[in-house]
């Protein structure tokens, strides 16, 4: 898989791609307009994050000449300039998802995968991991065979944590993905903890793998036994 | 101190100028009339008595004095009392056609008639004076008070003529707000100092309101530009949490977490302060407050199950606002996460909808909150809370910013607060 990561902080770019890398994404960063448009011209990604704000140039040209060039990349903008405004200007350009900075490394890989999903999809649209399957449009989770009783929250915590694999996620990366648009305003994110609990429950009473480890104090981790 | 208005102020002075003048004028009016008066009677009663010895007989007889009272009751010739000289007095004599008692002014003179001596008597009756010298007071202070009333009048006019440009600039200062952008419009004037006035005020408010601008438009962008640092800030702590690390390692890692979520936090609502303040949330439409509490309840039953709260909702009405959905929303939420944050363990909160009235109670601190600060910025009623002190100053600018009203009380130990639409 591959993706362009049009930024102009170049240590947020390198974050993106370190991130990505162990979980099997290959990362290009263009630092500018000029470079940007160069790399979409020759080549074709599963996936662009775009910053609105280049140096040279404004994120929404890129929108357009993707959109002249019949280019059927996703486009997930990243911006530090968040209005109601820009949000929808996006979305009628074409862009396909928006996140805010700040944002979780964790919370963007999730979003590309539902993103490159939704753009591949073929008939069959669900996740695998061992045992466990998850079919993204039924939100229905089997185990063994086994169908398992997972409340909304639950599913969208478990596709997280599967999307993260062998990823440290903090409390509040967890919260917020969980609580979106609310998370701003939590100050405490121990109610998570619940959602962990019955998540492992029902996972361990279908026979499934004890997938789900606690790091002290900060979070959980998926993690292949 | 009562405050006088400028007109009243200025006609004022008249009025007591002329009420002085008056007080002052009038006896001394009366006064001088009435001495000229006497005078005049005087000299009437001298000139009688020259005319009198002037005109007398030599053959006027005891006899001739006797018919002479007989038509003449107001000069009178006696037998010598006396008198000297000519001597004019004044006396309260009964007058037969009055039937009582009335002053006159009577003059004693001595006159000799045939060698013999007598006293010359004759009186005026001063009845008619009193009479003469209150129509001329009435006739003088009628005159005075149209005087008055006149020059009164004409200042008045010329006066609210003049002063028409400064009342004006003076409402429309008055009606000024330096957060709302309607600068004042002043009318063009002929008078020089209230051209200077109008110039003057223009400019300190064009000049303050770019001050006023910039300030505002300083938190959004500072706020803005955080948000890059902040937004590298936490990759480096996502990418730091992948690292192998002890338990030391973990345990910074994990506050600094923490810290920067905090930071997050912050940063996002002095934005959103900031963005209400330059008015980015105008568009406004209906909203059904119930419904939305509704469907949020279990957001924040979760929310509030760590303390094992209860959460009782109690709709009497329906309550349909108008009003931006977005902070209406921040608006809710904000008064709902305050109820769970101030709380106490196995506590309860209250959200009750009335009329045109939205009012969560809770309970929590069994004090009731100092309310003057309660909803300034930065102000933690609790300061080891998580909370940032920002939560209830963006329910109060959400509030004014629509006119509705929010009012805290503590009652029955229980914290309220309640939002009337």
């Amino acid at each position: 898989m591959k993706i362009l990561i049009i930024e102009d902080e170049q240590e947020i770019a390198q974050s993106i791609k370190n991130y990505f890398k162990t979980n099997g994404i290959h990362c290009e960063t263009a630092e500018n307009y000029a470079v940007a448009l160069i790399k979409i011209e020759n080549y074709d990604y599963d996936c662009i994050l775009l910053d609105l704000m280049l140096p040279d140039g404004d994120g929404f040209d890129i929108l357009r000449e993707l959109k002249n060039k019949n280019k059927s990349e996703g486009v997930i903008i990243i911006s530090a300039k968040e209005t109601l405004d820009t949000r929808i200007e996006g979305f009628n350009l074409g862009a396909d998802d928006f996140l805010t900075k700040p944002f979780h490394l964790s919370e963007l890989l999730v979003r590309m995968q539902a993103l490159i999903r939704r753009k591949n999809f073929q008939g069959n649209n669900s996740i695998i991991f061992n045992e466990i399957n998850v079919d993204i449009l039924s939100k229905t989770v089997i185990v063994n065979n086994q169908k398992l009783d997972l409340t909304k929250k639950e599913i969208d915590l478990l596709l997280f944590l599967i999307g993260n694999h062998n990823k440290v996620l903090s409390k509040g990366a967890i919260a917020e993905h969980l609580s979106g648009d609310m998370a701003d305003m939590l100050d405490n994110h121990d109610f998570i903890y619940a959602h962990i609990k019955n998540l492992k429950k029902k996972l361990h009473a279908a026979g499934s793998g004890d997938y789900i480890k606690t790091i002290y104090g900060l979070g959980y981790k998926w993690e292949n036994e | 101190m009562s405050n006088k208005k400028l007109l009243q102020k200025t006609t004022g002075s008249f009025l007591i100028f002329a009420v002085i003048t008056l007080l002052i004028a009038a006896p001394l009016f009366y006064f001088i009339s009435q001495r000229l008066y006497i005078h005049e009677t005087d000299e009437v009663l001298q000139f009688h008595k020259g005319a009198f010895v002037k005109e007398i007989h030599a053959d006027f007889t005891e006899k001739d004095i006797k018919s002479w009272h007989k038509y003449n009751h107001n000069i009178m010739i006696f037998a010598d009392m006396g008198v000297n000289k000519d001597s004019i007095v004044d006396k309260m004599l009964f007058d037969s056609i009055a039937n009582d008692k009335e002053p006159f002014r009577v003059l004693y003179a001595p006159v000799d008639i045939n060698g013999k001596r007598y006293t010359y008597t004759e009186k005026i009756n001063l009845v008619e004076m009193e009479g003469m010298v209150i129509n001329v007071a009435v006739i003088f202070l009628f005159m005075i008070i149209m005087l008055l009333i006149g020059i009164i009048g004409i200042s008045k006019i010329t006066a609210a003529k003049i002063w028409k440009p400064f009342y004006n600039t003076l409402i429309q200062i008055e009606d000024f707000e330096i957060d709302k952008s309607n600068p004042p419009l002043f009318i063009p004037t002929d008078i020089d100092e209230f051209d200077r006035l109008n110039k003057s005020l223009e400019r300190l408010i064009e000049k303050n309101t770019v001050i006023y601008k910039n300030q505002r438009e300083f938190v959004e962008n500072a706020a803005h530009e955080l948000q890059t640092p902040l937004a590298l800030f936490q990759t480096k702590i996502d990418t730091l949490l992948q690292l192998e690390l002890n338990k030391e390692q973990l345990s910074v890692v994990s506050s600094l977490n923490n810290d920067v979520s905090r930071l997050n936090r912050l940063n996002k609502n002095l934005l959103l302060l900031s963005k209400i303040d330059n008015e980015r949330y105008l568009g406004k439409s209906t909203i059904i407050l119930n419904d939305y509490i509704e469907r949020h309840l279990d957001f924040f039953t979760e929310q509030a199950e760590a303390k094992n709260l209860r959460i009782i909702t109690e709709f009497t009405s329906t309550l349909t606002i108008k009003g931006n959905p977005a902070l209406s929303e921040v608006l809710i939420n904000n008064l709902f996460l305050n109820a769970i944050r101030h709380n106490e363990k196995n506590g309860k909160i209250i959200i009750r909808t009335q009329d045109n009235q939205l009012t969560f109670l809770n309970t929590g601190q069994s004090a009731p909150l100092a309310i003057e600060k309660l909803f300034n910025r930065f102000s933690k009623i609790n300061p080891s809370s998580q909370g940032n002190g920002l939560g209830l100053a963006i329910i109060k600018k959400i509030v004014e910013i629509n006119q509705w009203e929010i009012k805290y009380t503590f009652e029955n130990q229980l914290h309220s607060f309640s939002v009337k639409f």
